[in-house]
């Protein structure tokens, strides 16, 4: 399970500069999409690595005691 | 302690250049209260890896988003910028690596151990009050930058570049609603906000550089360049991006020489000031210091470069309104012309002659003070993320000051926990977030941001200086080193009159001399150690002279 939203969430960060990057090229030309990506992303990414980061962290407060 | 753990409990302090450490009480928490009076023993020193991560999340927040900004106000020039800013950071890592990390992988102890056996214990807490009182100011500075996130909801009228006190209930109720969360949150949930700082840092970053790649576009197909080299994209930085010229009225002029010594000494408390001893002690080797560029590169080269690129737009797209067209027109019939202003960006230069008519048209008594209208455009990081990255832009804001604010409040309350060991944390650390967010309803702090940055390394530096000469130097002109310890004093007041007349003599350069407070520091150092010396001479001396005469 945690692998898989540790996935997800690097997955998110290239999901989060990749519309940027699209837009730097020409290749995405309405900001306002471009916008919608990153915050789409962005809720991906507080999800997945709230999930992947927060657990860990208790562990290794756990393993530390 | 494991790498995981040293991570982990480094990255709770997380961020911001300017946040960070320094404070003997705070230090002491961030190293996992292990170790506080003894060396750090060999199985627990750690890898190069654990301070990458640490240096790099550390110097990404909310105040980077004001300094790239503020660097734009003042008029600085392409390449003053950039080399300035690959040689001033290049400079702070060596900082790190020759200064601090040097002494820190030789005694191993902590900056609040260190200190107190040079100067004495009351000494170190008086250095604990002036890092609190910064830390408060500071963290003043990063509620301001999250305060200007709900101005792009709530439509109030936010202050000014050269505002120095709140312009608007609007904006005082908003700082207000922020600061108090964000004090509560200190108080209450440290360490909550703290491991959500660690969640968000990776992203943070992302969406920094998303700041810059989606203004250079903007810039592109607002100049209608062609870019085909990597000429071409120099060409568009020099003549849109960081056009050099004038700075904004209030502003200072910033050249190649501010921008370097800016980015050399803005962590100036960290390095020189020693106050990474207390992180540093941990490495196996002195060049593990060489990993503070990860910070200085992604933090205070690409996140102010992409901050810096946001105002820059918003400048480029602003053109002169109505009211302004109108003054210089009239002023100026054969100069100005309705439609080439309304063409025209507004330019320093503008914005002063209207400023100057109007001031004219004030003493000839047309018009009343109040009823100036020009304004100087004003770098509020909320609404200028917003026009870049929309919701998750502001989501940005608020979240690089809000886990910035969240370690400098705590941090401040525990230096100031330190001088009052009665008082619970949490009371302390909840004072500390409101007076903080008092400050912060003055935005003054966050739009003289450049110059606190400097005044900050500049009141801390010289006790950097006493550490230096006390372990390199001190005992090569016969004199002792730890002299607190040796003789068990509680004021070394060599060390405390070094401090003092440096700051004595940094504020006469600043006010008699006119030399502006980002070169100060370096005379400043000098002229700490130097006087450390002579003054331990002196005191030493007078001191063993009592002692004898005693016996």
């Amino acid at each position: 399970m945690r692998i898989i939203v540790k996935i997800i969430a690097l997955l998110s960060l290239f999901a989060l500069i990749l519309p940027s990057i699209l837009f730097l090229f020409g290749k995405m030309t309405n900001l306002n999409q471009v916008k919608r990506y990153m915050l789409f992303s962005t809720i991906v990414w507080f999800i997945a690595a709230t999930l992947w980061m927060w657990k860990k962290n208790n562990q290794r407060q756990e393993n530390s005691t | 302690m494991s790498d995981a753990e040293f991570l982990n409990i480094n990255n709770e302090s997380n961020t911001s250049l300017e946040a960070e450490e320094s404070s003997a009480a705070a230090d002491t928490h961030r190293v996992g209260e292990e170790y506080e009076r003894q060396p750090v023993p060999q199985h627990a020193l750690l890898g190069f890896g654990s301070f990458i991560g640490m240096y790099a999340g550390e110097h990404c927040a909310g105040t980077e988003l004001m300094i790239g900004s503020l660097f734009v106000a003042a008029g600085v020039g392409a390449f003053d910028l950039v080399v300035g800013l690959i040689i001033g950071n290049a400079l702070a890592v060596l900082s790190w690596m020759l200064f601090c990390a040097p002494i820190a992988t030789r005694v191993r102890l902590t900056l609040y151990y260190q200190l107190e056996k040079i100067c004495g214990r009351n000494l170190v807490t008086l250095y604990n009050l002036a890092n609190g009182v910064m830390f408060t100011i500071l963290a003043g500075a990063m509620i301001t930058v999250s305060a200007t996130a709900l101005g792009v909801w709530f439509n109030f009228k936010m202050p000014g570049l050269n505002d120095l006190v709140p312009n608007s209930v609007g904006w005082v109720v908003a700082v207000a609603a922020v600061g108090l969360l964000f004090a509560v949150c200190a108080a209450y949930g440290f360490k909550a906000i703290s491991k959500f700082a660690n969640v968000a840092a990776p992203w943070m970053v992302l969406v920094f550089l998303t700041f810059g790649i989606i203004m250079f576009r903007q810039f592109v197909d607002a100049t209608q360049a062609e870019i085909h080299s990597a000429g071409d994209v120099w060409a568009l930085c020099k003549t849109a991006i960081w056009k050099g010229g004038q700075p904004l009225p209030g502003q200072t002029k910033f050249t190649f020489w501010h921008v370097m010594f800016f980015a050399w000494f803005c962590n100036m408390a960290w390095h020189i000031g020693m106050s990474d001893l207390s992180v540093l002690r941990f490495a196996r080797k002195s060049w593990y210091g060489s990993a503070s560029a990860t910070g200085m590169y992604v933090g205070h080269f690409m996140a102010w470069l992409a901050a810096s690129m946001l105002f820059a737009f918003q400048l480029h797209q602003t053109h002169p309104n109505q009211y302004m067209i109108e003054l210089l027109v009239q002023n100026n019939q054969a100069k100005y012309s309705q439609a080439s202003l309304e063409k025209s960006p507004l330019t320093p230069d503008l914005i002063k002659e209207a400023m100057q008519i109007e001031d004219n048209l004030v003493n000839k008594g047309i018009i009343k003070q109040v009823d100036k209208k020009v304004s100087v455009p004003t770098p509020l990081p909320g609404p200028l993320a917003y026009s870049a990255c929309g919701l998750a832009g502001l989501i940005c804001v608020v979240i690089a000051g809000w886990t910035t604010a969240n370690p400098t409040i705590y941090r401040a309350g525990l230096a100031f926990q330190a001088i009052m060991p009665k008082t619970s944390r949490f009371s302390v650390t909840l004072a500390i977030g409101m007076v903080a967010t008092i400050a912060a309803m003055f935005p003054a702090i966050a739009m003289k941001l450049l110059g606190f940055v400097a005044l900050y390394g500049l009141i801390l530096m010289p006790m950097g200086a006493v550490i230096f000469v006390d372990f390199w130097l001190i005992q090569k002109f016969g004199l002792q080193s730890n002299y607190a310890q040796l003789t068990r004093k509680n004021f070394n007041w060599a060390a405390g009159l070094a401090w003092f007349v440096t700051l004595l003599i940094g504020w006469a350069l600043v006010k008699f001399a006119h030399v502006q407070i980002f070169f100060v520091s370096l005379p400043g150092w000098f002229i700490a150690a130097i006087l450390y010396i002579i003054l331990s001479r002196i005191y030493q001396k007078k001191i063993h002279s009592a002692e004898n005469g005693l016996i």
